[in-house]
């Protein structure tokens, strides 16, 4: 004999929670029925009790239920899943892990090889526009260096300047110890056009230049613009990178030589100050061992960097998935794989220059 | 004559099928409607036949030669002959309404005097009565302009063949009956050949000619409008057990 417990006729969140514990006391103490008939005003939380003591409950529990909480119950509560849900996925752990490994490493080269194909394609239209002139917006390299200009040469001007300014007061301090003031020119002139000018100004166009390209051609990508571009007829890889290629290669040599100037006057402000070297000296004594090769050393090493970021930004832009949240995380992948790029060329050419 | 062919057709993405084996023909100068559950694969079919995604399988004739995915010459051919209004009209934002109806005369002629640029793009603008907004830039149109502005650039080079994703989702009965208008009267017209993937009930029954119907995975009718009633497939039964409920209310 089990006992019955009669529900009232209003069985709402408040009642259902008042009622629960209750319930589930008794249904521990043995068979319970539960007789849902009188119920006529519920709500969700009603039928979640019913579900509840019906799967979890339902070797003690009875249920008598009726009218319209009988049809809300069928046409409302969750059924588990019909189709089959995924299983974990078969084979050992330490199986598992390699495949993964191996998925990830396929994926990774396979990228790798789209991006090297992607870079040598962009060569291929920027050559085949310089010689034929069309398939790319008139006029909108102008546009594209103009936005790279007004975004970048601020923040490259003030960088470069504090970094001048920085490694000369680093080393004034070191120079002293040996009497050695005026190589202090040397020193900052060298360092600064050969190696520290062209990786700022790439790492700072990483940021600013090459995160506004990947999050432009990506939102571009996901709204079908892209596509809508190739059922027009025009090749995206060209329309959309060209004019950005030409613009970094005509902007950047500007960014560069600003950028050197800037950072040689950090160095004499720091020279001035420390050891009261006249300006004059510190620019005679630079030019005994900083040659014009350096600097289109300098120069050349900036455009390369300037065309990695804008290939690299690129190409995760058009090659970005197809929801908007991949715009954001496209956007930052590109600036490490822009960074990346940078540190790996400049490796390259430190080996090939010295 | 059939300007599409498809046999054995198999669409998606990488190593998922969306669609499989699918075998049909569109006729010409008459509008295929495309009908499938949202999330069935109408747009990746469109995608497809419109030369942006190959196909994992099978084969797909456009005016009579093989569209091949991978030859620059082939996909230059089909896009030549075809227009495309994507699903969110796909205007580019850093141009006008004029300017991104005049894009695809630019780049394809870009020896043509502006003055004739200018009549080809009101020509098409007023087809989809947006004259009067040409110097607008995407973000300040509404849906339904953004949308009839990428059917004014889909037009302007006269297509043989113009696909359309879901015309008229979204838009107010007044704005998709002159959609609806409008694609008639480019079939008559024109000769143009379309293919719209549409839910409107109303304009299926305006504009359809024949039909493709894909659920599950496949393709689950193809053929003329009117013979769409006879055929014995679930999907289609409860389509038109809620267009008699829709017609009763
Ligand atoms: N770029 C993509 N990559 C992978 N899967 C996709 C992509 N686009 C759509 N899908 C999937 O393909 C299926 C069909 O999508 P879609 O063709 O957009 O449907 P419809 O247009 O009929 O609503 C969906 O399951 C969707 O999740
Ligand atoms: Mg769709």
């Amino acid at each position: 004999m089990s006992d019955t417990v009669l529900l009232p006729k209003r069985l709402r969140a408040p009642e259902v929670v008042a009622l629960l514990d209750g319930i589930c006391r008794s249904a521990e103490a043995g068979p319970l029925t539960l007789d849902f008939r009188d119920v006529e005003e519920f709500d969700s939380s009603t039928l979640a009790l019913l579900n509840y003591v019906r799967g979890r409950l339902a070797n003690v529990v009875t249920v008598n239920i009726g009218g319209a909480l009988a049809r809300a119950e069928e046409s409302f509560v969750r059924r588990p899943p019909t189709e089959e849900t995924k299983g974990p996925p078969s084979g050992s752990l330490p199986s598992r892990v390699l495949t993964a490994i191996a998925d990830r490493f396929i994926f990774q080269a396979k990228s790798l090889g789209r991006f090297l194909a992607m870079l040598g394609d962009e060569v291929y239209h920027v050559g085949v526009y310089l010689k034929e002139r069309k398939g790319v917006y008139p006029g909108e390299t102008w546009n594209q260096m103009f936005f790279m200009g007004y975004r970048s040469f601020p923040i490259v001007c003030l960088l470069i300047f504090l970094v001048g300014v920085t490694i000369s007061i680093t080393s004034a301090e070191q120079l002293r110890h040996f009497g050695a003031d005026i190589y202090l020119a040397d020193l900052v002139g060298l360092a600064m056009l050969k190696e520290l000018v062209p990786l700022m100004t790439g790492v700072i166009l990483a940021g600013k230049v090459g995160a506004a390209i990947t999050a432009e051609l990506a939102s571009m990508t996901v709204l079908e613009e892209v596509d809508a571009l190739r059922t027009m007829g025009v090749v995206p890889e060209k329309f959309l990178m060209v004019p950005r290629l030409l613009a970094i290669t005509l902007v950047v040599p500007l960014l560069v030589a600003m950028a050197d100037v800037v950072g040689i006057f950090g160095g004499i402000v720091v020279a001035r100050v420390t050891f009261g070297t006249p300006p004059a000296a510190f620019i005679r004594e630079m030019m005994t061992s900083v040659k014009w090769t350096d600097f289109g050393w300098g120069l050349l090493k900036a455009v390369v960097f300037g065309w990695a970021v804008v290939v690299g930004s690129g190409f995760k832009g058009l090659t970005v998935g197809r929801s908007a949240e991949e715009v954001g995380r496209a956007t930052t992948e590109s600036v490490v794989l822009s960074i990346t790029l940078i540190i790996l060329i400049d490796c390259i050419f430190a080996f090939l220059l010295y | 004559m059939d300007i599409i062919r498809a046999r054995d057709l198999t669409v998606g993405y990488g190593r998922t099928e969306v669609l499989r084996d699918l075998a049909f023909t569109v006729p010409e100068g008459r509008i295929t409607v495309v009908l499938g559950v949202s999330g069935s694969g109408k747009s990746t079919l469109l995608k497809t036949l419109a030369g942006l995604l190959p196909p994992l399988g099978g084969e797909y004739d456009f005016a009579g030669s093989r569209v091949d995915y991978r030859s620059e010459a082939s996909l230059r051919f089909l896009y030549g002959k075809i227009g495309v209004l994507y699903q969110g009209g796909a205007l580019l934002n850093g141009l006008s309404l004029f300017e991104n109806v005049a894009l695809p005369i630019r780049m394809q002629h870009p020896k043509m005097p502006e003055d004739m640029v200018r009549d080809m793009v009101y020509a098409s603008l007023a087809q989809v009565e947006l004259a009067g907004s040409a110097e607008k830039y995407p973000a300040e149109l509404s849906g339904g302009m953004t949308k009839r502005g990428g059917l004014a650039r889909a037009l302007v080079l006269d297509p043989d063949v113009v696909f359309c994703d879901e015309p008229s989702s979204g838009l107010d009965p007044i704005t998709s009956a002159l959609l609806d208008d409008l694609l008639l009267r480019l079939k008559e017209t024109f000769k143009m050949t379309l293919v719209v993937v549409t839910h409107e009930l109303r304009s299926i029954e305006r504009v359809a000619d024949s039909v493709l119907v894909v659920n599950d995975g496949g393709l689950r009718f193809s053929g003329d409008y009117a013979d769409l009633a006879a055929a014995d497939d679930k999907f289609i039964r409860t389509f038109f057990l809620r267009k008699d409920s829709h017609d009763n209310a």
